[in-house]
């Protein structure tokens, strides 16, 4: 199968938004997803962007059943370690189903380290579902560790009203 | 006790080393700390800075004396696809001797603030799991750990696994 892998633009903040659904659909979390491509085209192509985003395209002949040429995407950010320095965080990687088993998901992962290198990162940070074996197993094949079983590390997180009340008693000095 | 937050600046990065390395030293992964005044300057007062950080500040003893740096938080914006802009705290540390005084939860509040105000609809970091004390201050404060309720896994490629994904193969 051929494929080509780019940068993505804001034209395709639509395309990236349906396989974000997608992703959360295969994640059993479909109602979660509350942005939109208009979120997208605002957030991640503005003067201090705060995603970038990576697209795998097949051609026309080789579209999707529905007609869709993109069939992938690596949705990634920049981090920081006070030990080690600039990092890459890869939040989402997809591959539609139906394009699945050809070499587009490791191109698209490898295609993020290359980013990785250039910018001088110095690790490629990621978490998966417990449950989502298939790509515990990805990961692992191409040498990543996992923190949460290795180390202990738990992701936290403070949101919608909780977030709220800790603002409510914030300071006003 | 009266302490001050405020922004860091270029001549706060000896303090924040200095911090960074306690903290690491409470974690019992001091060893780990491979980066210089010299990388923390470059990163987060050049032009594109990769992090912000707060700092707590005490009063000098006497009026002569300079504040002294007894706490910081080290944070940076993320990005959910579901939900948008995060706020993700990296470091946040207060100095063994200060604490019990409400600088923490001064520097949590400071933060929440700022993450309503730049528009994030969330907040998000990772404890150890072995950490009590401090899975237990955010917990009091209604955070969602998430690992246990969702089951997400932290993981890692370090620079080894990068550089061979990256360097291009034979296909």
């Amino acid at each position: 199968m051929n494929f080509k892998l780019r940068a993505a633009t804001k034209d395709d903040c639509k395309d990236i938004s349906r396989m974000i659904t997608e992703l959360a659909v295969y994640e059993n979390m479909p109602d979660q997803v509350k942005i939109s491509h208009e979120e997208l085209e605002r957030d991640g192509f503005c003067q201090n962007p705060f995603f970038e985003c990576l697209i795998a395209e097949v051609p026309e002949e080789q579209k999707s059943k529905e007609g869709f040429t993109v069939v992938g995407y690596a949705l990634y950010f920049y981090t920081y370690s006070t030990w080690m320095g600039p990092t890459v965080y890869l939040e989402d990687l997809y591959v539609m189903p139906e394009f699945r088993g050809n070499g587009i998901g490791k191109g698209l992962l490898c295609k993020v380290a290359e980013v990785a290198k250039k910018k001088q990162c110095v690790r490629l940070q990621l978490s998966v579902l417990n449950w989502n074996t298939p790509s515990r197993d990805f990961y692992a094949a191409k040498g990543a560790k996992d923190l949460t079983a290795t180390e202990g590390w738990h992701f936290i997180r403070f949101d919608g009203q909780n977030l709220d009340n800790l603002v409510n008693e914030a300071p006003t000095n | 006790m009266e302490y001050k937050l405020r922004k860091a600046e270029p001549k706060d990065v000896p303090d924040i080393l200095r911090l960074v390395k306690e903290l690491a030293k409470y974690e019992d992964m001091e060893h780990q700390v491979a980066l210089t005044e010299k990388d923390l300057l470059e990163d987060g007062f050049g032009e594109t800075p990769f992090y912000h950080c707060i700092i707590a500040e005490l009063p000098g003893e006497t009026s002569s004396q300079d504040p002294s740096v007894v706490g910081f938080a080290m944070y940076y914006f993320t990005y959910d696809p579901w939900v948008g802009k995060q706020l993700y705290l990296e470091e946040f540390y207060v100095m063994d001797r200060c604490r019990g005084l409400g600088i923490g939860s001064g520097i949590l509040r400071h933060l929440s603030d700022l993450a309503m105000k730049t528009r994030c609809t969330g907040m998000m970091f990772v404890v150890a799991e072995n950490n009590e004390p401090s899975v237990q201050f955010y917990k009091r404060r209604g955070a969602e750990d998430l690992s246990q309720e969702e089951g997400w896994r932290l993981f890692r490629f370090s620079k080894d696994s990068l550089v061979k994904m990256a360097t291009p193969s034979e296909e």
